[in-house]
């Protein structure tokens, strides 16, 4: 190494380190995890798992979100119900989504929050409900939407109609609580903390 | 000239989107082997000064970096954090936040910085079993690090560290959370790391124990150092109040006890020099 | 995943990656296979695996917990409403029961069946950090190996301090019952802390990481757990592939006599 090399004295980063993101990947699962254990105490028919995606899709942007989802999905599987393997791709989906809208600055008001959360609901929507029907051919048979499934179905006859349309009522409201709370939690992260990232929340 | 373990020059730091700086022109040097302790109130740069001697600034934390800092001679912006990390270890505040998070057993947690060296088994083996026998923590080898006392997981943390070899240990209030036993264990093995030449630049509140170890002190405000000298001259001068640093007991005693001729006009900032001086003062009176 | 204990399986000592490559082949063959009675069979096998496992108990009743809801909803929405259905077995009235749908339904059952047993037969048999030191070995990404061992150790710390939360907030008198709204009033709030002091720990763990040269490049890892590969191992590797290859053959052949 050439220690006597001429550099310059100032230097600014500006490139985050890989490692500080990475360590928030297990603490996003973490809080999506606690949604989940949040609805099951409070004997809520939701899923709540989301708020931990949402608030490092801010922090780090839409892959690292993406992988947050992904790891959602895969500790569920692993310590509930592996059900929800196949539905990592909906978390994975979701997470993109999100962490790109953000990115293209839709967070910084709410009206921006409210697209956000129509377009994850949908995306959520369209696709769990391919997953249901190509993988477990209609239902799970792990929670309520199953039954509304399978009500509808009786009167509808119609796979596909049943299952979305269950799975959309679900969604708009258990996404609509989940971006609330992101909302307020982000809202409340110190500045100190969110400036060591490249938010996309503030400006240089 | 005696070898520099650190050297600080002009260096100066500021944080991304904040605007004021949290360094500013801080100039000084720690040569090798020395106690070396930083003190001054709450916020005036101390932590973000020990994160730039291991490199976590600039290459971890986002900011802006003016100046220069050498650790045994060669400049931090040449080296990664995984390069310092052979030379210059740095132990904090929270030990659970010091923990590898990948271990389920203490003999993991202190393996794990080898293994990211590609140290073989072996080897791995041998050091873990001599750190833990040095930090006392060779009962708890098969224990799961996240369920020890704070005590414990701090010297884990400090063996984790330790098992790098550094030859400069940064000390960042790393006693604050641990009850009086378990910060006087953790210090009793510092002690003897310093007498075995290990060079320790050391962060605290305790101004007694400050005074007990250092060879030198620097006194930080507002991001600037303001005063730097041996403990006696630190303690003796009179800005300290305001520059937010309140000296040890037996330093404040002395002075007044002084002041009244009651003793030699001499400071006593430790325990045994300040009981020296007042025996010596009895001795005189009778 | 299981905590180590030192009483040892012969399925416990395997290789990890023995028991990923399992999950595979046995999967995929169940797939693969035109019709279900491979993937019974293979659920049988596995019941007697999971004896000689000692988890014998614990795996029946995750099979039969997640099969029983899963078959009746599948065989009344596939047998009932499937748009295979031409041979009609039953007319309920209602709807007619048809059995391209029944058969489509049980070989969703069946698949679903074996990966769920062989990979809750590993998770139940596998050491966490011993599978991690063994992809790690095998030259796995050290970030990935982080992040499945992160999760597994964050996620609980988490729910501890929740639940730490929780209990304060009971003691203090708010309430779990009530109307939604005010449930959700009650609880939400407590997210909060855990959830920032957990974000400002993330970056204090991260400065670890760093300074345990964590971000360390061309250097290829190693671990303080030790894993080996016995001949064990080896035959099983070769008989789950050998397995695969026939099934796929087999499979082929069914499909092009009929």
């Amino acid at each position: 190494m050439n220690v006597d090399k001429k550099r310059s004295l100032s230097r600014s980063v500006k490139v985050q380190s890989a490692t500080k993101s990475l360590v928030l990947i297990p603490i996003a699962v973490g809080i999506n995890l606690i949604g989940g254990t949040l609805c099951s105490t409070l004997k809520l028919p939701l899923f709540l798992d989301m708020i931990g995606t949402i608030v490092i899709a801010v922090l780090s942007g839409p892959w690292v979100a993406a992988l947050c989802g992904l790891l959602t999905n895969l500790f569920l599987a692993l310590v509930a119900n592996p059900v929800y393997l196949p539905y990592a791709l909906v978390s994975v989906l979701c997470g993109l989504v999100t962490g790109y809208l953000i990115k293209a600055g839709l967070f910084r008001n709410k009206f921006g929050v409210v697209v956000t959360w129509l377009v994850v609901t949908l995306t959520n929507t369209v696709s769990a409900s391919l997953i249901t029907i190509f993988v477990y051919g209609g239902a799970t048979g792990v929670n309520s939407t199953s039954l509304v499934t399978a009500a509808l179905l009786a009167t509808t006859k119609k796979i596909m109609f049943s299952v979305f349309s269950s799975s959309m009522v679900e969604n708009l409201i258990d996404k609509a609580i989940v971006f609330v709370i992101a909302y307020l939690i982000i809202q409340r992260i110190p500045k100190k903390f969110l400036s060591q990232y490249s938010s996309s929340l503030g400006d240089d | 000239m005696d070898e520099l373990a650190i050297e600080v020059k002009d260096l100066s730091f500021r944080y991304r989107q904040t605007t004021h700086a949290a360094l500013s022109h801080v100039s000084f040097s720690v040569p090798k082997g020395s106690f070396f302790c930083i003190i001054g109130g709450n916020g005036v740069g101390k932590s973000t000064l020990c994160n730039t001697f291991v490199g976590l600034i600039p290459h971890y934390f986002l900011g802006k970096m003016d100046g220069e800092v050498r650790v045994n001679g060669q400049s931090i912006l040449d080296q990664s954090i995984a390069d310092l990390s052979s030379q210059i270890g740095l132990v904090f505040q929270n030990p659970f936040n010091q923990l590898s998070y990948t271990a389920s057993t203490v003999a993991e947690e202190l393996a794990y910085g080898l293994g990211n060296r590609g140290v073989a088994r072996e080897e791995m083996v041998k050091k873990v079993a001599a750190v833990a026998k040095l930090m006392r923590i060779d009962q708890v080898l098969d224990q799961n690090p996240l369920d020890l006392s704070g005590g414990q997981a701090q010297r884990v943390a400090f063996g984790s560290t330790f098992i790098l070899e550094p030859k400069i240990l940064v000390l960042d209030e790393c006693t604050t959370q641990l009850d009086p036993m378990g910060a006087d264990d953790i210090f009793a093995i510092v002690k003897r790391l310093n007498h075995e030449g290990i060079t320790v630049v050391m962060v605290d509140h305790d101004m007694e124990r400050v005074a007990e170890y250092a060879d030198q002190i620097l006194v930080l405000a507002a991001g600037s150092p303001v005063l730097q000298g041996t403990p006696a001259e630190v303690f003796g001068d009179p800005r300290l109040a305001e520059f937010g640093v309140e000296p040890p007991a037996y330093a404040t005693v002395t002075q007044a006890l002084a002041q009244r001729h009651l003793i030699k006009a001499e400071l006593g900032v430790t325990k045994e020099q300040a009981v020296a001086l007042v025996k010596e003062g009895l001795n005189h009176a009778h | 995943m299981g905590s180590g204990e030192p009483v040892k399986s012969p399925i416990e000592k395997l290789n990890p990656l023995t028991k990923m490559l399992a999950i595979f082949c046995l999967g995929l063959a169940t797939l693969i296979y035109p019709n279900s009675w491979l993937g019974l069979g293979i659920v049988i096998v596995l019941f007697g695996v999971a004896g000689i496992a000692h988890i014998l108990t614990s795996f029946a009743k995750t099979i039969f917990g997640f099969g029983i809801p899963i078959s009746l909803m599948l065989f009344f929405i596939q047998g009932l409403y499937s748009p295979k259905n031409k041979t009609i077995i039953a007319d309920l009235g209602f709807a007619k029961l048809g059995e391209e749908g029944l058969l489509y339904a049980a070989k969703i059952v069946i698949t679903l069946l074996v990966f769920l047993a062989t990979f809750y037969i590993m998770n139940q048999t596998t050491y966490a950090g011993k599978m991690v030191a063994a992809l790690t070995r095998s030259g796995i990404n050290p970030q990935v190996g982080y992040l499945i061992l992160a999760s597994l150790n964050v996620v609980p710390q988490m729910h501890r301090r929740l639940d730490i939360i929780k209990e304060a907030q009971e003691a203090r008198g708010v309430e779990t019952t009530g109307g939604l709204w005010a449930r959700l009033k009650a609880y939400v709030p407590l997210m909060g802390p855990v959830v920032m002091s957990s974000l400002t720990d993330a970056q204090e763990r991260g400065m670890t990481l760093e300074t345990r040269g964590f971000a360390n490049t061309n250097v290829k890892r190693t671990s303080y757990i030790e894993v080996t590969t016995s001949k064990a191992d080896t035959y099983l590797r070769a008989g789950l592939i050998i397995f695969l290859v026939a099934v796929i053959i087999i499979s082929i052949w069914m499909r092009w006599a009929q």
